[in-house]
């Protein structure tokens, strides 16, 4: 399969004081178009570190990432907003819904800064809400959703504009168990539906499960990586 | 990002915040209340100068007199007041007429009354030119001869030299009878051996100038080779001879009307570079001016410090609205707004705050001036400024000139925040609470 990211001796330090902290430290990883991968490790373990700087939020100290052949760590912010713009759809643990905005609104957000006309956006808005089985939803504000509804909102917006990846960093994280396999089966069945590559950070092994390949990080390196030969709800496949 | 959604989101945002926003558009629209009702004090001074100014005589006239020179100096070098001098004055761009003024003193005669006034030469074909206005009968024409066109203020100046008691005096300028004598003690008794005998010229009268005209109200026209003829009989009277050391055919005063008042002072200082002396009631218009400049300056210095709290308010509003909106800036950023979609956002937030505090701003003012000018009346009397004198006007420029200034400072006092919003890290405004 073709790699559609690549990531070169990536090294990620902070400074906090006179302490460096080293979040990230050489990591190699190559992951192929239409791949689930699970990024896995304890709190500190650089895995959300490692997500962002894929995502291009945050410039590594060193190393390389290419993303369908591009540079994402050279590109310029402006860039790296219109290649998230165009390729990357986000789903945050805490949801991160625009609190004045509807569900229809939130979805949508994103088009908007895209520029796609009013009614067409709505349109879109309104069918994938459908998909994540919020049509009954249309018009509620995040604090009128419950935490598996608000995320279900948050996967809408993710997938709205059909992007090549998909990140979600603990998208379970808040949920209960029960909702989180609602919300797992959701996530994967859209993504391997649009033929998507989705990355997905989480700490907990059952999570874990959905993923074709488990990445398990430990103290900003990969420990190693375990490939699943049987996939979680990889029945609908 | 396309415009309308723009605008959408903007006022959206600005709507959500109710109170605030109007909070921080009225300490705009106080802002530019009082710099436009500053402002529009110094323009109703400056208008009313100009009134009062325009009623001393013409704005458009300069008045151009001989210079003194050294009587030593070679008759070629001297520069005369003449016929030639009239002519190339004529030849000076944007000057619409020129007149010789030959100026002597009369008594009018109308029965037992008798008026002093100044007799005016002047070219009848040009007191059109220069602003004459009638009210009654016509103006003068080239051909009269003997006839007057009366200042309207002349009928108050007639008295009885023999009445015992003051007694309201009728006269009719238009139908009287009258007659003129250049006698300068006429009605007086002058003791003195040889007296000399004036002649007494009945006169018909063409027309009455209006009284608005302080300059025209008080004096009596006539052609200037009419006055010119009666100036020499005077003197033939007088036994006076013309002196030798004055330079014959010189007039006293040429008056020259310029096209537009903003020439005036251009064709004035050609004049002067002619080697003559020329006023004009724009010198003091000027002056006049450029007091109401300094306190319009000052008046509109004390506005604007207001409208400077205004932007402060502004900055502040978006500042907090930065704060509270931290991390909706750092979504929208991580799915896919760009910086200049973040900035033009708040940018616009700040310029519409501005603008409606323009726009509310203008209409108050309006409001104001219109009470102040209500009341003005006896305000006007106080300064001397007459009763009708407008103390507050609001020119239409200023009226889109303050809406475009508010916007303007809107967009300066949004440009911090806008530029703080825009650099937040969009990682850090995720993470904030």
């Amino acid at each position: 399969m073709e790699d559609l990211i690549v990531l070169k001796n990536l090294r990620k330090v902070y400074k906090m004081g006179d302490e460096k902290i080293v979040a990230l430290n050489d990591i190699n990883l190559n992951i192929a178009r239409r791949e689930f991968i699970c990024l896995i490790g304890t709190s500190g373990s650089g895995k959300s570190t490692l997500l962002n700087m894929m995502a291009g939020l945050e410039k590594p100290t060193k190393g390389e990432i290419i993303i369908n052949n591009l540079h994402i760590e050279k590109m310029s912010e402006k860039d790296v907003t219109k290649f998230r713009q165009l390729n990357i759809g986000f789903v945050f643990q805490s949801y991160n819904l625009i609190s004045t905005l509807s569900a229809m609104e939130n979805v949508s957000l994103g088009l908007t800064f895209k520029g796609v006309p009013k009614s067409k956006r709505d349109k879109m808005a309104k069918k994938m809400l459908e998909n994540v089985g919020l049509g009954n939803r249309l018009h509620h504000k995040p604090q009128e959703l419950s935490g598996g509804q608000q995320q279900r909102v948050s996967i809408a917006r993710a997938f709205v504009d059909n992007p090549k990846i998909v990140f979600a960093d603990e998208p379970t994280g808040n949920l209960d168990t029960k909702t989180s396999f609602e919300v797992m089966d959701l996530i994967t069945g859209m993504a391997r539906e649009n033929s998507q590559t989705l990355i997905i950070v989480t700490h907990d092994t059952e999570i874990a499960d959905y993923a074709n390949r488990v990445v398990y990080l430990r103290d900003g390196s990969i420990e190693r990586i375990h490939q699943n030969e049987i996939v979680r709800g990889g029945k609908s496949r | 990002m396309t415009s309308i959604d723009l605008i959408r989101m903007g006022i959206k945002n600005l709507w959500r915040r109710k109170l605030r926003t109007f909070l921080t558009v009225l300490g705009v629209i106080i802002g530019t209340t009082s710099i436009i009702v500053m402002l529009s004090l110094g323009f109703g001074l400056s208008q009313s100068f100009e009134n009062q100014i325009a009623q001393w005589g013409s704005l458009t006239t300069i008045n151009v007199y001989p210079k003194w020179q050294d009587p030593s100096m070679p008759a070629g070098q001297k520069v005369n007041l003449d016929d030639k001098a009239v002519s190339a004055f004529k030849l000076i761009p944007n000057v619409s007429a020129v007149s010789p003024i030959v100026e002597t003193y009369g008594a009018i005669i109308n029965g037992r009354y008798v008026a002093q006034v100044p007799i005016r030469g002047i070219d009848p074909d040009v007191m059109e030119e220069f602003g004459f206005e009638i009210v009654e009968g016509r103006l003068l024409e080239s051909s009269d001869e003997l006839t007057v066109v009366f200042g309207g203020g002349i009928k108050q100046n007639f008295y009885d030299p023999n009445a015992r008691i003051w007694r309201e005096v009728k006269v009719d300028l238009m139908k009287d009878r009258m007659s003129l004598t250049l006698n300068p003690n006429y009605g007086y008794d002058v003791p003195g051996p040889n007296t000399p005998t004036y002649k007494e010229y009945k006169i018909k009268t063409a027309g009455v100038l209006n009284e608005e005209n302080w300059d025209t109200s008080y004096a009596a026209y006539m052609p200037l080779h009419e006055v010119q003829k009666l100036i020499k009989e005077k003197e033939k009277a007088e036994n006076i001879k013309p002196q030798p050391g004055q330079a014959k055919d010189q007039y006293q005063q040429i008056n020259i009307k310029v096209n537009k008042i903003d020439n005036v002072q251009e064709v004035q200082q050609t004049i002067k570079d002619m080697g003559h002396e020329a006023y004009s009631l724009n010198d003091q218009l000027e002056s006049m001016k450029n007091t109401a400049k300094i306190i319009q300056a000052v008046l509109g210095g004390i506005g604007a410090v207001s409208l400077l709290v205004a932007a402060i308010g502004i900055t502040n509003t978006m500042v907090m609205s930065i704060y509270e909106r931290t991390k909706e800036i750092g979504v929208m950023k991580v799915i896919g707004a760009s910086l200049k979609d973040i900035r033009s956002l708040f940018l616009f937030e700040s310029a519409l705050i501005g603008l409606l505090g323009g726009i509310l701003g203008v209409a108050f003012s309006f409001l104001i001036s219109f009470i102040v000018n209500k009341f003005s009346g006896s305000f006007g009397n106080y300064f001397g400024l007459g009763p009708e004198a407008k103390l507050s006007i609001i020119p239409i420029w200023l009226v889109f000139a303050a809406m475009a200034f508010s916007a303007l400072i809107g967009i300066l006092s949004g440009y911090y925040p806008a530029r703080r919003a825009m650099n937040l890290s969009a990682l850090d405004a995720i993470r904030s609470e």
